[in-house]
């Protein structure tokens, strides 16, 4: 094995690990609301939008290897990586893909910590923007496009980040208030009982669209790095083995469950009865789909939130947690630039040391702050059994942790992860 | 800056066209349908004075909840056809008002 292919190893293998972590960063947007009105248990809702998300992932057939053009340049418009950066093997193209893919790994997993929704496509873009203003300075990232469509960092990222939401929102809304008014006076058991199936329905699409539109971008990101070292060159197609590891990866995360974040989104924001979760999750995919039909790049997470906060507003009498929504946001603000620095810092690192042992030191560091983070999340667990507990009684000490756990400014948390913040 | 914004308002826009006929107007629908469906069943699906039997069963509501849920499901289908086609590369066109599958441009 030449030091090449251990380097191209460690990116797969990084690259399969954010998939993962965009997998349970993500199970809240479609299963929060389902989870939290208990239209189904923990378990089930976790396992059909993991199965929901293999599926999805096998869906998206169509090639996504130019993901990493909307950000940055360092690939040509077909997808094929600049030239400038694979003279030595992608050796100088690789490093940027590890250190971006650790920055928005550790910014994922410190989010989750705090059970903070924060968006996994802008922790992906901002460590590769992080790491890519580190290695080929600021003229290397991709800020307005040309001007001829809405393209770079402002217009594929941060203004969907700031419209997407308020669309969700205003849709929920709209949505809730109208099923208030229709169900009005009706018996419970009717209600329920069919708000019930409108929300597995409406969930069950989010979970596919997420499929197919989060695991192809890690496709294309493998995808890149194979062609950079030279182990792969048709950019019309993407080897099946990278689909199968990344549809599984995904699929797993998903399984997996965030249940941190999907206590926050289910039942610290608002809370939601079953009209509420239908009109919310209805919201968020009809947002979604039509995006993705009209060309409108946007987060899902920011969607579900955005969602979920207007089912809050629009059900009469409902009330709204504005300090964790207060908190939300201001992730979702830093969210970029946190995992921009990280990325940054890893790449710093990476080069200083260089060539095979500089990725194995990013590698390693990586490792460090992933296991601190699951071992400070061991001290106040949250999980199946205990993510739809009331959020304001505090039931007992172990409870009381995970509050101030969550609701802890910044915790103190591993020497990178409290760098970037 | 301001191309990326004008883009991005544009594109707002007919999201939120979008999002509010289907993500609010299906739920609509659905929330007539469970309407209807109380009212077919009449007795006790509705909230009514206690001590009184409560209103008539309309068996015309039950067909006009099925009929209700049948449309929701069809706009449900539309957005699993979406999310399929456009996996594999095809977009859904509404040039025709019914949709129809078309290669993507």
């Amino acid at each position: 094995m030449t030091q090449a292919s251990v380097v191209l190893a460690l990116v797969v293998v990084t690259a399969l690990a954010f998939d993962f972590t965009n997998g349970f960063h993500d199970t809240a947007n479609a299963m929060a609301t389902t989870i939290a009105t208990k239209a189904l248990r923990p378990k089930t809702a976790v396992a059909l939008s993991g199965l929901l998300n293999l599926v999805g992932a096998f869906l998206s057939v169509q090639v996504a290897l130019t993901v990493t053009n909307a950000v940055v340049k360092i690939q040509n418009s077909n997808g094929t990586p600049k030239a400038s950066l694979v003279s030595d093997g992608g050796s100088a193209l690789l490093l940027i893909i590890l250190a971006g893919l650790a920055g928005g790994i550790i910014w994922n997993l410190f989010t989750w910590l705090l059970g903070l929704p924060s968006s996994s496509s802008h922790a992906l873009f901002g460590g590769l923007i992080g790491a890519t203003i580190a290695g080929l300075g600021w003229a290397g990232v991709n800020w307005n496009g040309d001007g001829s469509k809405l393209d770079g960092v402002v217009g594929k990222v941060l203004l969907p980040a700031v419209l997407s939401p308020v669309i969700a929102g205003v849709v929920a809304l709209v949505g809730t208030w109208i099923i208030h008014r229709i169900t009005a006076g009706l018996a419970a058991r009717y209600t329920d009982q069919g708000f019930k199936w409108g929300q597995i329905g409406s969930a069950s699409l989010v979970s596919l669209a997420h499929g197919t539109n989060d695991a192809q971008k890690t496709m294309g990101v493998i995808t890149l790095a194979l062609i950079a070292s030279g182990d792969w060159t048709d950019t019309k197609n993407i080897p099946f083995w990278v689909k199968v590891a990344c549809a599984l990866a995904i699929a797993l995360g998903t399984y997996l469950g965030g249940w941190r974040i999907i206590r926050t989104l289910g039942k610290g924001l608002v809370d939601i009865a079953p009209a509420q979760g239908m009109a919310a999750q209805s919201s968020s995919a009809a947002v979604i789909l039509a995006s993705s039909h009209l060309g409108f790049a946007l987060s899902t997470t920011h969607v579900a939130t955005g969602s979920v906060l207007g089912s809050g507003l629009g059900r009469p009498g409902a009330q709204v947690r504005w300090r964790v929504a207060g908190r939300m946001i201001t992730a979702w603000l830093i969210t970029l630039p946190a995992a921009g620095v990280v990325g940054a810092l890893m790449w710093g690192i990476g080069h200083l040391i260089g060539g095979l042992a500089g990725a194995l030191v990013v590698f390693a560091l990586l490792v460090a702050a992933a296991v601190a983070v699951w071992l400070r999340s061991r001290r106040a667990p949250i999980g199946s059994h205990n993510v739809n507990d009331d959020w304001d009684v505090a039931a007992g000490p172990e409870h009381a942790a995970a509050v101030a756990a969550a609701e802890a400014p910044v915790a103190p948390a591993p020497a990178t992860v409290t760098a970037a913040s | 800056m301001s191309d990326n914004l004008g883009f991005a308002l544009e594109g707002a826009w007919k999201v939120l066209f979008a999002g509010l006929v289907l993500g609010a107007g299906l739920p609509l629908l659905f929330a007539l349908g469970i309407r209807s469906l109380a009212w077919g069943a009449g007795g006790e699906a509705e909230v009514h004075e206690s001590g009184v039997t409560g209103p008539k069963a309309q068996p015309i509501g039950t067909v006009l909840a099925f009929v209700l849920f049948a449309i929701v499901v069809l706009g449900i289908a539309l957005g699993i056809t979406f999310v399929v086609a456009s996996g594999f590369g095809k977009a859904l066109s509404f040039e025709h008002i019914y949709p129809t599958i078309v290669p993507k441009h």
